[in-house]
Order: structure tokens, then sequence, then C-alpha cells
């Protein structure tokens, strides 16, 4: 045979084949396309340009490790429904006296054009809408970076294409594996061999409900949001491993008892549908397991991504109500009192001089001293010790849990603008989460104090930020209150009970110019020998609202990114395996159904059953995912309140109920697309 | 008591772009008394497949009349032909057309639990007609797992589970070895035996030689038609063989 006779007949097959080859090209397209732009942003210069920008390039590095590894599984699962079909074609060039050798040559023509096709058109498309996708992260990222030239980055161009090329030339080894062990015969009768009535396997089932039942319960019970992290990993890989047994034993096992109950299936509205399920099931566990699985990747991704951008704005000014904030630790209590509120107004004026240097005025301050510690309440008394410092680790596991912030009297009554007065053992209580309803505070060391419940505090940006509610005490002397505390060492070494000064306030002076204030500030007085020695010997830090915002935006922002272009990857993957499924399966209920014609079923009666059967196994997936999700709800709520100011509960709760509505209306137009191709299928 | 008389009955084929016209059945009559075993036979394109589609309802004629117990077959309404076919009609085919998701039983069962009929009844019905079909030992095995003899007999028994006016067979032997052949032949007898009547096509000279009546179909019209009387099978088929061999080799009148 002459060599320019493969590629036509090559040619000719996947032309022929359209119905299938399209979404296949289309898939691979896709993929090769997400590839490329995923490698691309991550060696952009842009995007590393930004503030955060390498975090993110880092991310995109791992997304597009994840893009190669699910682009191969997910090909070669639908080169199987391929390969499905065209064996009987190949077993009729068989029997026509092509050797397996010929068609050897045949299949390696289809994969080389194959290959050549989707990555011309994949990577085509990548360079062509890479700066589209560049700019959209930039955007996101709310960087204004902006470059406007246009540039191929050749390095992603050829890993893309070895990546894939590599793919394609599996995807063809296995093919030419599936050749050699087939008959003739085989080839062409691959499509209608009898199959056996599916039993399900109760064992597998069992497991599968049991581990979702396991995963489920530990989503709903973790506590402490940093063992939520590690447990949420765990519950991922059971509700995975759960919903693949659920799918293809358990549902086969509730047909099958079905199927025993005589009285409910030999109805008319049941015969049918319930026997032709039990073998769906079979044929397509897996694909609905899938499915499922893949959804809820998707909203889960989209939700918590989206729910962390969108609150970013809200964090940001929780976390920081003024526009510069100095924190100053210093080493003992002795700052706490009068000498030390001395020292202090002596560092603001310095500071107050330096800032209007600078052009700039402090204004809205807010400006106290604290010795900070975190314990166990329990009615009247506070438990401290090494395990309730560590807050991060308590949180959820010890009930009653709080950080504790010890205000000198003075700096309350300044703040606030009040003149309360206190006596030696009295102090002002007030709790993040309510009214103190006890006369009386005790310490597990230390001092017993009267109480006056207060409703008004200041609230810094850092306690209403934690996840961990939040108990002032306001008394006289604070170092007096705390001299048995601070003695208890913590996990370090260092003392459990930590002196800060709070400074907090506005500029007035353009965004731009306060990083340069901030840092000024920090760098040339905070810093400086003298004036530390000065006001009593201090560590100090400092934040600028509007770096952390950008930092924060640059984040979440490349997260969000990052969720929506896998998302979009694992959308389009769905999508294709419900094609799949509706075609092969269309091809299977063609004979099917023309027999139940003959014997006597109408053609309303037919479709009715199709529409049922179709109905059942397209939304069982959706349903599954939303139960998925549902319980999965508790745990990402945990995990997001670690990065959150404000309440998370509502804004997650707005964006998974938001991508959940938008993933079923994209569902259900899949659904009408592709079970029309169905419907025309069998009748 | 004639049950179907067929009277004029015509169909053309239009070619879809609306071209030439194929004549499959240009005028056929004929008659046929209740438990009559008829055979119809005729070579590939003599037209008796679209006849058995028309009688089976599955087609509409082009012209003339088909009437089962005084009932017009094409004056009845698209919605309600499959109920009709399924009450009235038992079909048995050269595929067999079992189908592969349900055991045997189940699939005998089919028109009844399309007709709504309780479990009870479907199940005494279906103890009488396996014993007698002898495939009681069948009944929960798949059609993947039973032999083709053994699928047709399940076929005969899905056809008859309605208690039908009339069975209509499309080269029920075509797909069955020798062995195989005989028995269901035997078999159908027997059933007719018991006074359901049967319309069987066939290519089969065996075949047809069990049947009381044969038709001979030829482009589109009853060309000639053979009663048994009181001959053996023997010389019922050396019947259909002369009148065949008289067809082939042209003989306008017998």
């Amino acid at each position: 045979m002459k060599i320019g006779f493969y590629p036509k007949l090559a040619f000719d097959g996947i032309r022929k084949n359209a119905r299938l080859y399209v979404p296949y090209f289309l898939t691979s397209t896709v993929m090769i396309v997400m590839h490329y732009i995923i490698l691309f942003l991550s060696s952009n210069k842009a995007v590393s340009a930004i503030r955060g920008g390498d975090i993110i390039q880092s991310l995109l590095g791992m997304g597009g490790g994840i893009m190669a590894v699910f682009s191969c599984l997910f090909l070669f699962y639908t080169n199987s429904f391929l390969i499905k079909r065209r064996k009987k074609e190949f077993g009729l060039y068989n029997v026509l006296g092509m050797g397996k050798k010929n068609i050897a040559l045949l299949m390696m023509c289809e994969s080389i054009i194959c290959a050549a096709i989707s990555l011309i058109l994949g990577l085509g498309i990548g360079i062509l809408f890479s700066k589209l996708f560049e700019l959209g992260l930039v955007n996101v990222m709310r960087s204004s970076s902006i470059s406007y030239d246009f540039s191929v980055s050749l390095p992603s161009v050829i890993r893309t294409a070895a990546v894939f090329g590599i793919i394609f030339a599996l995807i063809f080894l296995n093919s030419l594996r599936q050749l050699r062990t087939s008959t003739a015969i085989d080839l062409l009768k691959s499509e209608n061999t009898g199959e056996k009535p599916p039993k399900g396997n109760i064992f597998l089932g069992l497991v599968g409900a049991a581990l979702l039942a396991g995963a489920y319960y530990i989503a709903v019970t973790v506590k402490n949001p940093l063992s939520a992290i590690t447990m949420f990993f765990l519950a991922v890989i059971m509700v995975i491993i759960g919903t693949y047994l659920v799918m293809i034993s358990g549902s086969v096992i509730i047909l099958r008892a079905l199927q025993k109950n005589k009285r409910f299936y030999y109805r008319p509205q049941h015969f049918v549908s319930v026997s032709s399920m039990v073998y769906r099931m079979k044929r397509n566990g897996g694909g609905l397991a899938s499915i499922c699985v893949l959804s809820t990747m998707v909203l889960v991704m989209i939700s918590s991504t989206a729910c962390l951008y969108a609150d970013t704005e809200t964090t940001i000014k929780t976390r920081y109500p003024r526009e510069l904030n100095y924190s100053m630790t210093f080493d003992d209590g002795s700052m706490m009192g009068e000498e030390g509120s001395a020292k202090l107004e002596r560092l603001k004026e310095k500071i107050e001089e330096y800032v209007s240097g600078k052009g700039a005025g402090i204004n809205n301050t807010i400006d106290y001293r604290c010795a900070y510690t975190a314990g166990v309440l329990s009615r009247d008394r506070i438990e401290a010790d090494p395990a309730t410092a560590d807050t991060m680790n308590a949180i959820g596991v010890l009930d009653g849990l709080y950080e504790i912030f010890f205000v000198p009297l003075k700096d309350y009554n300044d703040t606030m603008g009040t003149k309360e007065a206190l006596g030696g053992g009295e102090a002002l209580v007030y709790l993040s989460t309510g009214t103190y309803s006890y006369p009386t505070i005790s310490f597990n060391r230390g001092k017993t104090f009267d109480v006056r419940p207060i409703h008004k505090m200041f609230e810094p940006g850092e306690a209403v930020a934690s996840i961990v509610p939040s108990m002032f005490i306001i008394v006289n002397d604070v170092e007096d209150a705390t001299e048995e505390i601070s003695k208890i060492a913590n996990y370090n070494g260092d003392s459990l009970v930590r002196f800060e000064w709070i400074y907090e306030f506005d500029t007035g002076a353009e965004p731009e110019r306060q990083y340069d204030i901030g840092y000024g500030l920090f760098n040339d007085l905070l810093l400086n020998e003298e004036d530390r020695a000065e006001a009593g010997g201090f560590r100090s830090r400092y934040e600028v609202r509007e770096t952390e915002k950008a930092d924060m935006y640059a984040l979440n922002g490349g997260l969000f990114y990052l969720g929506v272009v896998l998302s979009l990857v694992f959308l389009v993957a769905t999508v294709l395996i419900i094609y799949y499924k509706q075609l092969s399966e269309g091809y299977e209920d063609r004979s099917r159904f023309e027999i139940m014609q003959k014997v006597g079923m109408t053609k309303k009666e037919i479709k009715k059953s199709i529409s049922s059967q179709i109905l059942t196994v397209f939304f069982l997936p959706l349903i599954l995912a939303a139960v998925h999700i549902i319980f999965a709800f508790p745990i990402i709520y945990k995990i997001i309140s670690l990065m959150f100011a404000s309440d998370a509960a509502l804004v997650l709760g707005l964006t998974t109920a938001g991508s959940f509505l938008l993933f079923t209306v994209f569902y259900v137009i899949i659904y009408k697309v592709t079970s029309g191709a169905y419907y025309r299928i069998v009748s | 008591m004639s049950i179907l008389e067929v009277q004029g009955l015509k169909k053309t084929y239009t070619s879809r772009f609306g071209g030439t016209k194929v004549e499959a059945l240009k005028n056929v009559n004929f008659s046929v008394e209740e438990g009559e075993f008829v055979a119809v036979m005729g070579e590939s394109g003599s037209g008796k497949t679209t006849l058995l589609n028309i009688l089976a309802a599955l087609d509409r004629p082009t012209g003339g009349t088909v009437m089962l117990e005084g009932l017009d077959v094409s004056k009845i309404k698209e919605s309600s032909l499959a109920a009709f076919r399924r009450d009235n009609l038992g079909f048995v085919f050269q595929e067999f057309n079992l189908l592969d998701t349900f055991t045997v039983e189940d699939n005998i069962y089919l028109p009844l639990v399309l007709a709504g009929k309780p479990y009870k009844e479907m199940q005494s019905k279906l103890m009488g007609i396996s014993q007698r079909l002898g495939i009681s030992a069948l009944l929960k095995k798949y059609p993947y797992e039973i032999s083709g003899g053994q699928k047709q007999r399940a076929a005969v028994a899905r056809a008859m589970i309605t208690d039908p006016v009339l069975i209509l067979a499309d080269e029920p032997t075509g797909a069955l070895d020798s062995k195989s052949s005989d028995e269901l032949l035997r078999l159908f007898r027997e059933v007719n035996s018991t006074g359901l009547t049967i319309i069987m096509v066939t290519h089969s000279t065996k075949a047809a030689s069990v049947a009381g009546r044969v038709l001979f179909i030829r482009d589109g019209e009853v060309y000639h038609q053979l009663y048994r009387g009181n001959g053996s099978d023997r010389e019922m088929y050396q019947k259909i063989t002369d009148t065949l061999t008289l067809l082939t080799t042209g003989g306008d009148n017998i």
C-alpha cells in the first residue's frame, strides 16, 4: 500500500466520526490552551512585578502540574470511548485484508493528526488569549502595573507541546495494546458482547457509605481551624473514594432490591426503567462518580475563593481601622504605670513632629497600652497556662477560650473620653461575646477583682480580626494585676503576658504616600537606639493598611483567579464526560427501544421512560454534590475564618449558594444539549 | 368466520427526493379464518415483509384495507396503535428481539406489564405457557446464556402470553439451526392446534410445509395459493417446491 494512503484513510475516519471526534478535539484543545496560559502566567513579567505576584506564580506553577496530570487521565478516559466505537471499523479493515501492522500505522496517523490539530489549535488560541488572561489576572489582583506589549513565552510553548505530545503518545500506545490483544472477530463484535447482570458488591457499597458518613462526621464536628486544614484533606480523599464506591456498588444494590419487590417492579412505569437503570449504573457508575467529584471540586473552589476575594475589602477595614498601625512590645510591665505614660508622651511628640515634617497629620488615633494573654473563662474564673496561650491549637478544643487584654484605666478614659474611677480591688470588664454577669473575676494565680461590667469598648482591629473572642479588663495598675500570670512561661519559654503599646492613626496623606510615611517613621524613629532606650526599651512592628490591602488583594485575587481557571478545566471535563456518556448510552439503547416499540410500547411511554432515566442519571451526581457541599460547609467555614476578619458565614453562604445556582443552570443547559444528541440517536 | 380480511392492499414507496416510486404491494387480497396457520412465501423484494409490517400496524398502507376482527387497522389512531398491537397481536421475529437487560421471565412478562396487569395474573399465565413450551427451567436465565432455539421459544411465549387474536412471525426459523427449526415448527403447529391463528412469513420451504395454507407473493401481488387439505408434510413440501420451480422458471399461470 502506498504511504499516502494512510493519512487519507485516517483523515476520512476522523471526518466520518465527527460526532465523536469534535468533542475530543475541543477538550484536548481547551486543555492545551489552559495549560499554556497557566505556564505563560507563571513566568509572566507583568505578574511577577505585582506585590505577592511571586506567590501566585508558584501556585500557578503547581496548577500547571495538576493540569498536566489531570489532562493525561482525562484524555485517556475520553479516548477509551473513541476506541470502543472505532473497534468495529478497525475489525472490518482487518477482515478486508489489512494486517494489524497496517491498522497500527493507520492508528498512528490518526494519533498524529489528532495531536497536530489539537496542538496547533490549542497553542494558537492560547497565545492569542494569553494577553487577555494576563490582564484579567493583573486586574483581579488590583494592580496598576499593566503592560501593553504582547509576548509569546517560547519555553511555555515547548513545555506544553512536550507534555501533550507525551500524553498523545501514551494514548496511542494504549490503543496499540488493545489492538494487539484482540482478534478480528473481537474487533467486529466488540460493541455487542452479552453482559452479565450486574451484582452490587454489598461490602464495597457499605464501605463507601461508611467513608461518606465518616467524612461528613469529620466535616461537621471539627472545631479547631488548624486541624480543620489537615482533616479537610483527609475528608476530601474519603469523599472521593466513598462517592465512587457508593455510585458503583450502592446504586446497583438499591436497584436490585427494588427488582426483588415484585409489586413495585412489575408496574409499567417501573419495569423498564429499573431494569435498564441497573445496567446504566453499572456502566456509568464510575463516570457519574467522576462527574459528582468534579462538580464538587468546582463548587468548593469557586465558592471559597470567591468568598475570600469578595470579603477582602471588609477584612482590611476591620483588621486595620486606621491607615498606619504600630505596636510596641515592652520587655516588662514597668511601662504600664504613670512613669511609662510620661515616657510615651515624649515619644508621641517626636512621632508627631516626624509626621508633620512629612506634610501629614495624626488624626483619629487609637492609643492604649495593654497586657495581653489568653485563658479559659469558666464562670467567674480565668485559667491561663501555656496550653491556653497557644491559641491557634486551643481554638475549638478548649471551651471558653478568650484573648485577654488588661488595659490601664488612664488609657481607657483617654481613648473613650470617659471619667471612670476605680478602687484598688475593682475592674471594668468587657466581653466581645456579651455581658459579663458575675460580681467578681479571679485568675488561677493572683488577684480577685470586683467587677463593673461595661458595654462600650474601643475594639482594636487585631482583636476583632481574631477568631478567638476577646475580653478587656480595665484596672488601675496593670503590672500589679498581671504580676502572677506573667511569671508563667509559655511553650517558647517567654512570659505568658505580653506588654504592648498600640498606636494607630490616620495621616490624611495620599494612599501612595502612606507607605513612605509609615515605613519612614518605623525606620528613622522607632528603630533609633536612643529613642527606644528613652522610651523604656521596646521592639516595634508596623503595618500600613494600603500595603496590607495590596498584598491581600494580590493573594486572594490570585487564588480566586486560579480557582476560576481550574474550575473552567474541570467544567469542560464534566461536560465531556456527560456528552460521551449520553452518546454511548444512546447507541446502546437504540436497539433496545426498537424492540420495545415492536412489543407494544408506545412512543410516548418510551419517551417518558427515557427521560425519567436520563433525568435520574443526570441529576444524581448534582444532588450528591449538593449534599457534599452542605456537609463541607462547616469545615470550609472554619478554614476560611482563619483568614477572615468579618463574619464569613454569610459571605461564604452567599458565594456557595451563588456558585451552586450558576452551576445548576449550566448543568441544565448541558443536559438539554446532550439529551438532544441522545434522542437523535435513539429515535 | 374470517378474522383477517385484506382487500386491495397497496403500498408505494417514494424515494426521498420524490423521484422514483416503488410499488412494494400492488393489489393484495386474501382473508384468514380463525385458527388457520398461513405461510406467506416469496423471494426477497417480493413485498412479503412490507405486507407483514402493514398487518402488524407498524406501517400504513397507501391504499386498501386491513380488517382485523371487523376493525379497520389503518384507521386506528397513531396514539392507540401500540396498545392495539399489544392487545391483539403477538410477534415472533427472526432475530428473537429479546431484551438483554431482562431475564427470560421478565422478557415474557413485558407486554403484560405494559398493559398494567397485576403480578399474580401474569405469574399464573406464565406457568401454563412455560410448561407447554418447555422453558420452565430457563425463566431465571438471561438471553445471552441460552441457545437460539431456546431464545425463540421464549419469544413465542412472549407473543402468546397476551392471548392475541393473531400471531405474526417474520422468518422465525431464519436464525436457527435445522434441529431447532424443526422443534420450533412443531411448536407452532401445536400452538395452532389449540386454536391460535398464525401468519408466518418465510423463505424456507420446510417451514412453509408445516402450514395449512401457503400464499405466494410475487411483484406485490398474491400470485398463487396452496391448501394442505389432508396431505402430509411431505406432500405439502413437494407441492411447494413444484410451485416455486414454476414460479422461477417463469410460468405465468399455474
